[in-house]
């Protein structure tokens, strides 16, 4: 399956997107497809501790399983206020 | 508990946010916060701030909030506007109203829903240099 992907604040100039495409076998986890997305955009390699995921409009875990229609976030530290 | 959430492109009205104020009769306690842009971001003078929002998914994390805080105090009601786009040093980018019986509650909430929202809520800000 391919999942989009959407970069927020500065990961979209990182990447040079805010979305894109990728490929994932059926039945990996939120922590396989990371791996996917940081081969594809190397400059987030850097920020991969401190980033977070939500899949939809959740927080998930590294080992979410990901499923046909979901779509992933990434984006670093929120800072409203 | 009532609650109202507004995330706008427009400047923040605090005037008719007043105006449109409410609380009953059991209640003794409302306080306004109001965010405002500094001048300086990490020792550098600024002009403004961009704020930048995952809409759908402020949304959803502002109603976890609500929920929660409505287990944790008895708030009557909250109201939340956080502003998006550009805002200049010494506007408002964030103006909260909380309503609860007693001061303290309604203190210990709005503190909360502060620090939830600046832990999980997805608003970002980049600095515009002055």
């Amino acid at each position: 399956m391919r999942v989009p992907v959407h970069f927020y604040s500065y990961f979209k100039d990182l990447t040079g997107c805010a979305e894109a495409e990728l490929p994932a076998a059926e039945g990996c986890t939120l922590a396989d497809f990371l791996q996917v997305v940081l081969w594809e955009f190397p400059k987030l390699q850097a920020m991969e501790r401190s980033m977070l995921v939500a899949v939809g409009v959740e927080y998930q875990p590294r080992n979410y399983l990901l499923k046909e229609g979901d779509e992933v976030s990434l984006f670093p530290p929120v800072q409203g206020g | 508990m009532k609650h109202q959430l507004v995330i706008t492109n427009e400047p923040i009205d605090e005037v008719a946010l007043l105006r449109a104020r409410s609380i009953s009769e059991g209640m003794g306690a409302m306080i306004h916060f109001l965010g405002v842009v500094r001048g300086t971001e990490d020792g550098k003078n600024i002009a403004a701030i961009e704020y930048e929002a995952f809409q759908k998914m402020v949304e959803h994390q502002f109603q976890l909030l609500f929920d929660e805080m409505e287990r944790r105090w008895p708030v009557e009601s909250v109201r939340l506007v956080h502003r998006v786009g550009v805002v200049k040093v010494n506007e408002p980018s964030l103006w909260i109203e909380v309503v609860a019986p007693h001061r303290g509650e309604a203190f210990a909430a709005c503190q909360w829903l502060i620090d939830e929202m600046k832990r999980v809520v997805p608003i970002w800000k980049k600095p515009i240099a002055g």
